[in-house]
């Protein structure tokens, strides 16, 4: 592997070339009759860097990073489950990859989108779907901006939202851009929504309604939660879910018999699609009927035979994203939906809980589990038991020190020195046990060699970062 | 199929350490009437079955081997490698780096992105990458009105009407005034409450704006006031003066043509740069460089993440989290790959084929070129019979350019045509010709 960490831009390159460029095959005119020299650019500060210089730093940069395709990779949360290599295949397809948003012969991906709109609506219990969404957050906003534009045409005054303190970042945060207040509901002891403080939370005259995951951010499924939902309806309030923990609900139970209105799906999530190293996404919002009128302009939405191409709404929100999504997305997506059919769904949910269950069990035999219940697909362990003022963080960097990546640490909020784990229905039995193995020999090197821990990772390219020092001076380019 | 590794054996020794009798235990939690028995769907399908039903419906898309449509999407040239190296499956299956120590390739890769992106456009920062242009512009937006504390913007006409709405919608929801202004009425308009004035350039419709006198004029009369442009095909800046020496305040784009294929508009890439002094009100995700805590070794980590959401929640610049990362990487590749060289070269064809069928078309009778202004690779033809035209087009296998009347109703017979390296003499040569043909067939049905 190369030991050169030096930037492209530092390695002094000059090969100029146009490899890729056609050659011009028309008379060149003086390109100053065509653009005034006060308009043209002087200089441009990107070397010219011969092919194969370019693939090798590329490739020692990869092999500077873990992807689950390197192990398992048990972010809570964020379901990394194993990317099906089918799916990039069919993504690259020229008849898909080529299509231009605005050309008129675009049957195929029209029929694709209606087919994965069918499927998702049988899978979660919704009517109707909007792909423009190009990421979870930004189906929370598509979500609430529907839930206000609702409130908007019936006069009604509604700006504040219920938001547990549990939920995800993005909750509260796509609430503030749709416009509302966030009024914070707290866990009860059981890891799930106080049905007093909620009523007493949906007393409020401005209050739209609620923003929930279910199971929710402990992995636990909210056992109240057709209660909740009534409670909100009956206040006049309506119910958002957050599909960012769909995965084991697949083939067991849908969000919209639980009584949402609402939802978005996480497609780089529960259906498979690669998460890119952070992007990109797809975040299709799903809605009851009642709510179809305000899905996004345009939008592809149920009729009495079946689907059609909506160009405009009067109520709709209006559009959210250019063009209609992140198609290369829902390609994706629709593959893995037509690979698995109905068994092979249940099954993803039934084993991603099962896996979870298994490390838990287990992990909590030395570290503190706040909550001492059979969890989803994901569970959370607390910083309580660590030995030695050792922190969540050290033994996040100590278990990379083992070839495996960390978990989600530090959230949720609610619990202290929070570890998430998520390791999803792809991880082998094998993979588990070693996972395991490395927890609990962490746990024991905590108690008996700590500096160890908190000198950790010691097997990476590069040891601990300071974080302090990049924030208070920002260096964000070469 | 299922890409579940499981064997009955290994169910059974698990379920024994958890200490139940079956899965369905382990859903003890959820109310029996909430559980459905199965999915009314079809059962899986293998591999190869599952290729040929898409590569089926696949092809009911139209590929043509040609195109003159753009508005906002671009055919270039997109190097092997680029998918190559974005291929690599620890990239594309990577998470968001939040352990910097098991992610430093990729830190690096996006940090190389932020500085190719400066390099480009000659803006202090650039973010990690938004989701597309229309919602970078829109999240610019936003943040001027809380750089400023003032609540009204000003659109410039000339931006991608599909961006206007997102903006629309945007703005809705922060409770931001909007107002749409022709370039004579801008200045007019301009007043204290003005948080920001945002443009596109080149425009929708093919137009370079003299960005200079525009700045100058803006300065003059309201100092404070921010400028943000936005731009949809970034080749042009292969020549074209940099918005980071034109006193741009924020600059977006969609970068999609830098490497990034079509795919019926997504996955593209949201391009969003900024002033230095506006870093910490930049949404999204930035990469830093620092050193080791205990140690003399330069490496790369998340930072300034007190602006995101998962930590500041409601108080967040922005709710993005997900963005578009592997687009990213493929930009820089593509940025690197061209070299300076070849990033001047493509501007320079786009430059050259354009204007050479800029000036073609309307030497035919009956077609009018509508710019006044400079061109780039766009620009609007009134055709004295666009449908005949267009299905001509077809004919020759060119996918035709834009009917304007699918944003502009009044704009009948207008065609936004696009040109860029792609379209080779014989591609050009036949368009001009179905140009000809197309008002011939008019005159005989005369």
């Amino acid at each position: 592997m190369d030991s050169d960490s030096r930037l492209i831009f530092e390695k002094g390159y000059n090969h100029p070339h146009n490899n890729f460029i056609p050659k011009m095959d028309i008379e060149y005119e003086n390109i100053d009759d065509l653009i005034p020299k006060t308009l043209q650019r002087e200089d441009l500060l990107i070397p010219d860097i011969p092919e194969i210089e370019i693939v090798r730093h590329f490739l020692n940069l990869s092999q500077k990073t873990y992807g689950v395709d390197t192990g398992i990779y048990p972010l809570g949360s964020c379901t990394m489950k194993y990317n099906p290599k089918i799916n990039e295949v069919i993504a690259r397809l020229p008849d898909f990859s080529k299509l231009h948003p605005l050309q008129e012969e675009n049957l195929g991906a029209l029929e694709l989108i209606i087919e994965l709109s069918k499927i998702l609506c049988q899978v979660t219990g919704m009517d109707g779907f909007t792909f423009q969404p190009a990421a979870g957050a930004h189906g929370e906003l598509t979500g609430l901006l529907m839930i206000k534009k609702y409130f908007e045409t019936m006069n009604l005054k509604k700006n504040a939202i219920i938001v547990p303190e549990s939920s995800h970042g993005t909750n509260p945060a796509s609430a503030k851009m749709a416009g509302f207040s966030i009024i914070k509901i707290r866990s009860n002891k059981d890891g799930e929504i106080p049905i007093d403080l909620l009523k007493y939370a949906m007393e409020g005259d401005n209050v739209a309604g609620i923003m929930l995951t279910n199971p929710n951010t402990l992995g636990l499924f909210e056992r109240n939660i057709k209660d909740i939902t009534k409670i909100v309806h009956d206040y006049g309030g309506l119910c958002y879910y957050d599909g960012a923990n769909l995965n084991p609900m697949l083939g067991i139970c849908r969000p919209g018999d639980m009584g949402f209105d609402i939802i978005h799906l996480n497609l780089h999530k529960t259906f498979s699609t690669p998460h890119g190293g952070g992007g990109p996404g797809s975040g299709p919002v799903g809605v009851k009927k009642e709510f179809i009128p305000f899905l996004p302009n345009p939008c592809i939405i149920p009729n009495n035979n079946g689907f059609q191409y909506r160009e405009y709404s009067e109520n709709s929100i209006g559009r959210i994203k250019s063009f209609l999504g992140n198609f290369g997305v829902l390609v994706r997506a629709y593959a893995y939906l037509l690979a698995l059919g109905a068994q092979g769904l249940r099954r993803v949910g039934e084993i991603s809980v099962l896996n979870a269950n298994y490390l838990q069990v287990q992990l909590q035999k030395k570290y503190h589990a706040p909550y001492n219940r059979t969890c989803q697909h994901e569970f959370v362990l607390s910083d309580k038991n660590l030995p030695n003022d050792i922190t969540t963080e050290d033994i996040a960097k100590r278990i990379i020190d083992y070839g495996i990546y960390a978990p989600t640490i530090y959230f949720p909020l609610i619990v202290s020195g929070a570890m998430m784990i998520e390791p999803t229905e792809t991880e082998s039995k094998a993979s588990l046990d070693n996972f395991v193995n490395v927890m609990l020999k962490i746990y024991e090197e905590a108690r008996s060699n700590p500096e160890l821990i908190k000198n950790a990772p010691h097997n990476t390219p590069i040891k601990r970062l300071d974080a302090v020092l990049a924030a208070r001076k920002p260096i964000l380019h070469d | 199929m299922d890409f579940i590794p499981h064997d009955k054996d290994s169910i059974k020794e698990m379920l024994k350490v958890i200490g139940v009798n079956s899965i369905n235990d382990l859903y003890r939690d959820i109310p029996n009437d909430l559980k459905i028995n199965k999915l009314d769907l079809p059962e899986g399908l293998s591999e190869p079955d599952l290729l040929r039903k898409l590569e089926q419906l696949a092809h009911k898309n139209k590929i043509y081997s040609s195109s003159f449509l753009g508005a906002g999407c671009y055919y270039h040239y997109i190097p092997s490698l680029v998918e190559f190296v974005i291929s690599r499956s620890e990239f594309y299956t990577s998470y968001t780096p939040y352990q910097a120590e098991a992610s430093q390739g990729y830190l690096q890769a996006i940090f190389e992105y932020q500085s190719a992106i400066s390099r480009l456009t000659g803006m202090d920062v650039a973010n990690a990458s938004m989701y597309d242009g229309s919602t970078a512009l829109a999240e610019a937006a936003i943040i001027s009105t809380i750089i400023t504390r003032k609540n009204k913007i000003l659109l410039l006409e000339g931006i991608h009407p599909e961006y206007l709405e997102v903006i629309k919608t945007y703005c809705w929801g922060y409770h931001i005034e909007y107002e749409l202004v022709s370039e004579k009425l801008l200045f007019s308009k301009l007043n204290e409450d003005i948080a920001a004035i945002l443009f596109q350039s080149p425009n929708f419709f093919g137009e370079i704006e003299d960005v200079p006198s525009l700045v100058k004029k803006i300065r003059k009369i309201m100092p404070k006031c921010l400028i943000i442009q936005v731009m949809t095909d970034l080749t042009c800046l292969g020549i074209l003066k940099p918005p980071g020496e034109l006193d741009i305040d924020i600059f977006v784009a969609e970068g999609q043509s830098l490497g990034i294929a079509p795919s019926f508009g997504g996955p593209g890439l949201g391009i969003f740069t900024a002033k230095e002094l506006f870093l910490r009100k930049v949404p999204g995700r930035l990469i830093g460089k620092t050193k080791e805590i205990n140690g003399e070794k330069e490496g790369f980590i998340l930072t300034l993440q007190a602006r995101e959401q998962h930590i500041r929640r409601e108080k967040a610049i922005s709710n993005i989290c997900t963005n578009q990362s592997l687009c990213s990487l493929a930009a820089l590749i593509y940025l690197v790959s061209l070299g300076k060289t070849g990033l001047r070269e493509i501007a320079t064809q786009n430059f050259q084929k354009a204007n050479y069928v800029k000036q073609k078309l309307g030497e035919i009778e009956g077609f009018e070129v509508l710019n006044q202004k400079p061109t780039y690779n766009e620009f609007l033809v009134r055709c004295p019979n666009i449908n005949k035209f267009r299905t001509l087009c077809k004919k020759e296998n060119l996918l035709p350019p834009l009917k304007l009347t699918k944003y502009f109703p009044d704009m009948k017979d207008v065609a936004l045509i696009c040109v860029t390296e792609m379209n080779k003499k014989s591609d050009i040569e036949a368009f001009l010709n179905a140009a000809l043909l197309s008002i011939q067939k008019t005159k005989r049905r005369d």
